[in-house]
């Protein structure tokens, strides 16, 4: 039997459609006999802060309200079920200790006041622990990091993803740029998979309410493998990515299960850990409503240092023509090696001359409350993000609505719902490693040459490679675009419509037994088009047009039983068995138009010719059966066993189920030594699991393709396996795999977590190893075997690393407060063995330098050329040296070409010139080897000011637009240059390997100590992108950042209520990114080429720079 | 409502709590809805033709094209690679990778083995021809490559000899010759080179016998006549006027001419320009191909061409793009042609006579077809000068240079990165194996050994003699 959505669907409609129904207010009848009680009352904290938010209820009646900002609240007994009984009363927040009262329900009303202890150590809450369990937050055998709505709140950021930046420690969020609408990618404690392109399945799930769902990101670049041959995602435009789709402000909490020991529930989808978002939910009480308005003001973090000194052209001439389309031919257009610029010749600021001001706008109206039986969470938002650049095509924007409701249809039945609906759409603009895209088009821009206006007084599109264009010359390649064109003319949209959620049942037959049903759904269709105008560069152009759909439908059910025992006092124990199904579809349908017929519109009508369509599915269908087993014993010693079975069509037909155990144990050791002044709380805690990670579907088919183009070199070439109107198959050149099970990552972890000083200080310190074995890899085969690659389990990682934050609190007072959380974590991976090739490329398709993993490294290193470098060479560098090999290095001979040369030296040749090797090896390391965040809040009385620095330490990035715009002599570096004009250059002499010369460090060989003159000679050759090397291009990336600052007042005086009509109204001013410190030389350490589609990390090539902002928020609260 | 939700329960339990045995394992969730996981003979027949026209103007064809010096890399990696600078490149990788997988050698196979069940000689004749086409590349640019073993059951295949693969592929014609006489049909319309005509196939495979006799033919000594007699006896079976082996192209992407792709479609094409050496030399002789091969020179009038490396030297005329009338996506490219044919002959007579008594005729009959004016034949050069001219954009360019040092060409020396010493300053003779195949196949030495002996493994030639196949015994200047 299959599950199809046919099936499904109507399930979940009739559930929706009963809901209306069960929202009507509960037994309308009997009110009026008699008088009701209420219950009022303030919250404070011990230290004497009025206490909002606070939920105040009579859990046996279903009753409740929310405590407003000044600590007030009210719970209204109706008449007819207060009898002058005595109630237990519950008062809680998240971050105190949750408090009960004896209250009795007498005529007229009765006063309670509470006062909550502090709970910085979060004791004695309900955590959820992920497959519909959960378990009190001391019980838990492995570290927890979670991240609560204030502090999503205070990030400002529109990425829920994003918002995780710098909360938790080895959770390392990396924001592809500062576009709006870009996406981020997610890293738990290092990567533990190579990921294959475009699965995502190198991040962590993400799960909302109990259901998984998509996180995908999706070039729409890839809708079009002709052209993108070697290009996959680093060219074309940003792409979002789907968790981007959850409105921050809907989130309550976020939970991060870290390492296979926590995730181990979730199996073979687990590997990489587990991100939970729980959503707002009402509250039963007086209805609330609440308006978050913010509105930011973003603009360009860092100018990009270009020079502006010299102009177009080569050897120190003009460039000649540069008209029409002699320019793209005359190779002195392209380049900035021209005469100095005469004084008083205007020249213009290409570094900043194409951006603005960007303004996000941020809106989310939430109305929420509920009473004993039903409550329910409305909110809608609209976010809107224009970019900063110029031009009308950077533009986000995402509505969302959202629907959280419970009803309980009898004490021991409750059933509820959470949905939500998405409408995103983005005008993004073409990037990266892209004749089209922007900042190669900008930065390459000669100082003397004015990009504006872009279209000529004929109306056509001129470039510094194209000048002067004619009204024929409509279809004729510019070079380069003018960026100005880059930014006004292609269309670049993705429109989506998403809707997610899940339906749930609790079911209670007995006091000891629990029974919960949740069945999810995540349907989108994301509609993109990629219209590149005529004129622009080749592939495109006379034009072409990209339209592709993907379509995303995802079925998720579990069910757990949970029963709960005690076994005298000392004993308790709970016992949970669980079933889930989960299907996720995918469709691909897209096709590409070649030649425009008219300028406009970018329709696949409007083209002369289409491409091969695409038009692809998969499916993929899980199964799994999961039991977990808690045990605590004299209130101190808690011990959980969990175990999963879980089977996926993606594996193969001889393993197709798995297992997947956990155990854990954890001792509150100040319960058995007794609560110390120093040490007021501890606990020790160990636990291990396994978890997995599915591979790609299809995996195991031998198949043959007949859309994958064959004998192409370059983007835009290859033939096709048909020709000339004959249908053509070749075989695909993945061979089909023989055997495939999921990755499994064995992961033992073991920490502690203390109170120190009566809870003003608390320290947390986890230490994991973590092996991940039977790795998935698209392993490289001997073409002469006839086959690229074929899916292989075959490596083994490791990672291994330490986590510690300490949280200080030294001021805790009604008026004055102030706490400091510190946080330190570091990871190494290793690539134990690669089972057979020496290395293995992350993304098939990349730029230079690779990304590989390579045996006895770190994972996702930078594996490709460099300089030949005494004792780091590989070996065989005999054919620069005849006869000798520079990998061994022999100090005291000298003879040898390294003789007495320090261990790195550069090999100079007799010219002076380095050179360079002719074999790969690790030239950088792009994983940092640290990461950290210090967060600290002041309060004085209602005013609020906090921060959030995010440091990375350690970690390069390739820098590989510096190295384009050395050959282009744009860049600031080189305004100071040799006089090439002559026949040879002359002047800026400097010995390579000296401080003030391009590369420093110890030089060894015949011309060690030559100055040589550095100019155009240098830079369009070795010492630039066409001739250099990729080595000489890493640079650290690590950076501190000023993520977050804020000050915030809330004013919830009486008469905010009385001229206002709001409870309390809060006001705050926020930076974001206002400030970065780092040596990295482009826009900015945090970017990655590949954005959040592929897995490759640590890549600068053309990418667009990142933002700051200033943000104004408006809350209001009634 | 409770017995709502009862119901509820119970309907999504008998949906999904149903044991499902297929659940995991249907044909639906298992096989690749998207490809097919069978494919015929005439379907991969097409594909193997696409691929192997793609290879023939590939990678391989730009790489002689520049490093002969009949066009000028000017910026990116073609600048790279016009400095012989191929050890940081990955591009050439690709074309090791296109003569064995889909659309190459595994597919021809399986081509083979159909033809040889059903019977269709004259099929299982086409595909060999195509499959001694494909792997010739493999022996004249890479020298010793798997071959016996290579695209069948070992998974990590042995290097074969060069001299080995050669005298494979000699054998394999002659089969293939034999068959095409044999029984049809044969592929009929889906032949794009000949529609199925075994006549020109027979032509065409004694051409093919005869340009590998002349790769087989330099000696340390001078040059075998054994090979050269051979080379005689099957160019005079050779391709007939009118019946050249060219590719088929239609303008639909990927249907079309690759070095069209490449100027028009890759971005890159910007990159090459026309070289000065072959400029110049059309120019002087007044070449008629000249508007064929390469677009009006900037200034201008007429035609020329740039001196490598970039910015050194120009024609008179400035330097002209490669935007010939050649430059169309549906342009035939000519891979195996009655001019080569002929002058093969030329060639193999000179040689083997040290006159011009049987070479003149041959000769002749080449330029008639361009059409040039007959031509008194000096020199050995004379026969080559007019095979470079004829050859242009094609793989047989370089191999001729490898031969015989014509044109008499001066290898970069001012490349980044110490590549004229990698090689002994001299032009490449052969490129690396692939990379891929480098990473996974435990056979293939290190690119230190390659460098260090030339890609012979057997053999070790003089300190920088240069980087160079066993057929290539001799050094050029």
């Amino acid at each position: 039997m299959q599950v199809t959505r046919s099936r499904v669907v109507p399930i979940i409609l009739s559930a929706f459609l009963a809901l209306p129904a069960l929202l009507a207010p509960y037994g309308s009848t009997g009110l009026a006999a008699q008088e009701p009680v209420t219950i009022t009352g303030k919250v404070t904290s011990d230290a004497g802060l009025s206490l909002g938010q606070v939920e105040v209820a009579i859990p046996a009646m279903g009753l409740g309200a929310l405590s407003r900002e000044d600590g007030r609240y009210a719970i209204v007994v109706p008449g007819a079920r207060a009898s002058g009984q005595t109630v237990t009363v519950v008062a809680r927040r998240l971050g105190y200790k949750s408090q009960s009262a004896q209250v009795t329900l007498t005529a007229g009303g009765v006063t309670h006041d509470f006062v909550l202890a502090a709970n910085p150590l979060q004791l004695g809450e309900v955590v959820v622990t992920g497959a519909g369990t959960s378990m009190p937050a001391e019980q838990l055998g492995n570290v927890r990091n979670s991240v609560s709505a204030d502090l999503i709140e205070r990030a400002n950021e529109w990425n829920a993803v994003q918002s995780l930046a710098g909360k938790a420690p080895n959770v390392i969020v990396t924001q592809s740029s500062g576009e709006p609408g870009s996406g981020s990618y997610i890293t738990i404690r290092g990567s533990r998979t190579v990921g294959l392109q475009n699965s995502g399945s190198a991040q962590p799930l993400i799960v909302v309410d109990g259901v998984p769902i998509d996180n995908t990101s999706f070039s729409t670049t890839d809708f079009n493998p002709t052209d993108g041959l070697t290009a996959g995602s680093i060219e074309g435009t940003t792409q979002s990515n789907r968790a981007a789709d959850i409105n921050p402000n809907d989130i309550e909490s976020v939970e991060i299960l870290k390492g296979a020991a926590a995730a181990a529930i979730y199996g073979s989808r687990a590997a990489q850990g587990v991100v939970m978002y729980t959503t707002k939910h009402g509250k039963a009480g007086p209805t609330h409503y609440s308006l978050r308005s913010s509105t930011s003001v973003n603009d360009i973090n860092h100018t990009y240092p270009l020079q502006r000194s010299w102009g177009q052209g080569l050897g120190g001439a003009p460039p000649g023509n540069c008209n029409g389309s002699a320019g793209p031919s005359n190779f002195a257009c392209r380049t900035s090696w021209g005469a100095a610029i005469p004084a008083g010749t205007p020249t213009y600021d290409h570094a900043d001359e194409a951006y603005v001001t960007g303004y996000t706008s941020d809106n989310t109206l939430t109305v929420s409350g509920g009473n004993d039986r039903t409550t329910f969470y409305l909110a809608g938002g609209y976010l809107r993000d224009r970019g900063i650049f110029v031009g009308p095509n950077n533009l986000n924007q995402r509505a969302t609505l959202r629907f959280n409701g419970t009803h309980r249809v009898s004490d021991n039945v409750k059933i509820g719902a959470n949905m939500a609906y998405v409408d995103a759409r983005g005008n993004y603009i073409q990037r990266g490693n892209n004749t089209n895209g922007l900042q190669l088009d900008l930065l390459r821009s000669p100082p003397d040459w004015n990009n504006l206006p872009y279209l000529a007084a004929n109306g056509q599109h001129q470039s510094f490679r194209f000048q002067n264009p004619q009204v024929t010359d409509g279809n004729k390649s510019r070079g380069w675009n003018n960026p100005f064109f880059t930014l006004n003319v292609p269309q670049n949209t993705s429109n989506l419509g998403r809707i997610y959620g899940n339906v749930t049942a609790e079911f209670v037959p007995a006091t000891w037994l629990k029974v919960n049903y949740t069945l999810g759904a995540d349907y989108s269709n994301d509609e993109r088009l990629e219209g590149a105008p005529q004129s622009s560069t080749p592939p495109t152009t006379t034009g072409r047009v990209t339209e592709g759909k993907l379509i995303n439908y995802q079925i998720d059910h579990n069910l757990t039983a949970t029963a709960s025992r005690t076994f005298g006092q000392d004993f308790s124990g709970t016992l949970t068995l669980g079933q889930g199904l989960n299907t996720r579809n995918v469709r691909q349908l897209a096709n590409v138009g070649r030649t425009l017929i008219a300028p406009q519109p970018f329709k696949l009508s409007n083209t002369v010719s289409r491409d091969v369509p695409i038009d692809a599915e998969t499916v993929i269908h899980d199964a799994s059966y999961f039991g977990q087993g808690t045990l605590s014993a004299y209130g101190q010693l808690y011990l959980t066993a969990a175990l999963r079975n879980d089977g996926s069509s993606t594996f193969d037909q001889n393993h197709l189920r798995s297992w997947f155990p956990k155990g854990s144990v954890a001792w509150e050791f100040t319960k058995a030594i007794g609560e110390r002044p120093v040490l007021s709380y501890g606990k020790l805690r160990a636990s291990y699991g396994e978890a997995g990670q599915e591979p790609d579907p299809y995996l195991t088919s031998t198949i043959y393709s007949g859309i994958t183009v064959i004998g192409g070199y370059t983007q835009g070439m290859g033939a096709n396996p048909t020709q000339s109107g004959f249908g053509g198959l070749a075989s695909s050149i993945v061979k089909g795999a023989t055997s495939l099970r999921p990755e499994r990552t064995k992961e033992f972890e073991t920490g502690f977590d203390v109170g120190l000083f009566r809870e003003k200080a608390d320290l947390s310190f986890t230490f994991y190893n973590a092996i991940t074995s039977d790795v998935i890899l698209l392993t490289p085969l001997p073409p002469s075997s006839g086959y690229e690659r074929e899916a292989k389990n075959s490596a083994k990682f490791r990672n291994r690393g330490y986590e510690v934050s300490l949280n200080v609190r030294p001021i805790q007072h009604a008026d004055l407060a102030w706490d400091v959380g510190l946080q330190w974590a570091s990871n190494r991976s290793l690539v134990v063995n690669l089972g057979g090739p020496q290395f293995v490329y992350l993304d098939p398709n990349n730029i230079s330098p690779r990304v590989a993993v390579v045996q006895g490294q770190e994972v996702g290193v930078f594996y490709d050329v460099g300089l030949a470098q005494c004792g780091i060479s590989p070996a065989g560098m005999g054919a620069v040296v005849p006869g000798f090999d520079l990998a061994t290095n022999v100090p005291n001979d000298a003879t040898h070409p390294c003789g007495g040369a320090s261990q790195g030296a550069y090999f100079i040749d007799a010219s002076g010139l380095p050179v360079k090797d002719n074999q790969q090896r690790v030239i950088g390391n792009p994983n940092p080897r640290w990461t950290g965040s210090v967060r600290s809040s002041l309060r004085f009385r209602k005013l609020q000011l906090s921060g959030l620095l995010d440091i990375r330490h350690g970690g390069q990035m390739y820098n590989g637009t510096r190295a384009a715009l050395y050959a282009y002599g744009t860049h600031k570096d080189t305004e100071v240059r040799a006089d090439c004009s002559g026949a040879t250059c002359v002047g800026n002499m400097h010995a390579i390997g000296a401080p003030d010369s391009p590369i420093q460090g110890p030089v060894v060989g015949p011309g060690a100590g030559t100055p040589i003159p550095i100019g155009e000679n240098w830079y369009t050759d070795i010492g630039g992108l066409f001739g250099g090397t990729p080595a000489q291009f890493i640079e650290d990336a690590g950076f501190v950042k000023l993520r977050e600052i804020s000050v915030g007042y809330t004013f919830d005086e009486p008469w905010v209520q009385r001229t206002i009509g709001f409870s309390s109204v809060e006001l705050r001013v926020a930076g974001r990114n206002l400030k970065t410190w780092t040596n990295y030389t482009g826009y900015d350490p945090e970017t990655n080429l590949g954005g959040s589609v592929q897995s490759s990390r640590g890549l600068d090539y053309f990418n667009m720079p990142q933002t700051r902002s200033f943000v104004f928020s408006l809350t209001l609260n009634h | 409502m409770r017995r709502l939700l009862t119901f509820s329960l119970a309907a999504s339990l008998t949906v999904f709590g149903v044991s499902c045995s297929n659940f995991l394992s249907s044909d639906k969730v298992k096989l690749d809805p998207n490809n097919p996981s069978t494919a015929t003979a005439n379907q991969l027949f097409v594909a193997v033709q696409g691929g192997q026209f793609a290879q023939q103007e590939g990678i391989i064809a730009l790489i002689g094209c520049l490093w002969t010096q009949s066009c000028t890399g000017t910026s990116n990696f073609l600048q790279t690679l016009e400095k012989y600078d191929i050890a940081s490149e990955d591009t050439p990788s690709a074309a090791f990778s296109s003569i064995y997988e889909g659309g190459g050698l595994v597919d021809i196979k399986q081509i083979e083995a159909a033809e040889t069940a059903a019977g269709d000689q004259q099929y299982l004749g086409i595909a060999q021809v195509w499959e001694a086409l494909t792997m010739a590349v493999a022996a004249d640019i890479y020298g010793d490559v798997p071959y016996r073993e290579a695209a069948g059951a070992v998974a990590t295949p042995h290097l074969d000899p060069q001299a080995q693969v050669y005298s494979d592929l000699q054998a394999l014609l002659s089969t293939a010759i034999t068959n095409l006489g044999g029984a049809g049909p044969g592929p009929g319309p889906l032949d794009l080179v000949y529609a199925g005509s075994t006549s020109k196939w027979i032509d065409a495979a004694y051409t093919l016998k005869a340009r590998l006799y002349m790769h087989t033919a330099e000696t340390a000594t001078g040059f075998d006549a054994t090979a050269l007699n051979s080379a005689v006896t099957n160019a005079l079976l050779g391709i007939k006027s009118g019946n050249d082996f060219k590719s088929k192209h239609t303008s639909a992407p990927g249907e079309d001419n690759l070095w069209f792709q490449f100027f028009d479609r890759s971005g890159f094409g910007q990159y090459v320009v026309a070289g000065q050496n072959l400029a110049d030399l059309m120019v002087a002789r007044s070449d008629p191909r000249l508007p064929q091969y390469f677009g009006p020179a900037s200034p201008g009038p007429g035609f020329g061409g740039q001196g490598p490396p970039n910015a050194s030297t120009k024609s008179p005329a400035g330097v002209s793009t490669l935007t010939g009338t050649r430059n169309s996506p549906t342009f035939s490219q000519p891979i195996m042609t009655y001019i080569e044919n002929q002058l093969i002959l030329a060639e193999a007579y000179f040689r083997l006579d040290g006159n011009a008594s049987r070479a003149q005729a041959p000769f002749d009959l080449a330029r008639a077809a361009v059409p040039m004016p007959a031509k008194p034949i000096a020199t050995v050069n004379d026969i080559m000068e007019e095979k470079y001219v004829a050859m242009y954009q094609n793989i047989e360019v370089w191999n001729d240079y490898k031969r015989s040092c014509y044109p008499a060409i001066t290898p970069i020396t001012t490349a980044s990165g110490g590549a004229p010493a990698a090689f002994g300053g001299k032009v490449p003779g052969r490129l690396y194996y692939g990379t891929t195949e480098q990473n996974a196949n435990a056979n293939v030495p290190d690119r230190s050994v390659q460098n260090q002996v030339g890609g012979n493994i057997v053999t070790t030639p003089p300190a920088n003699a240069g980087f160079r196949n066993p057929n290539d015994p001799n050094p050029c200047p």
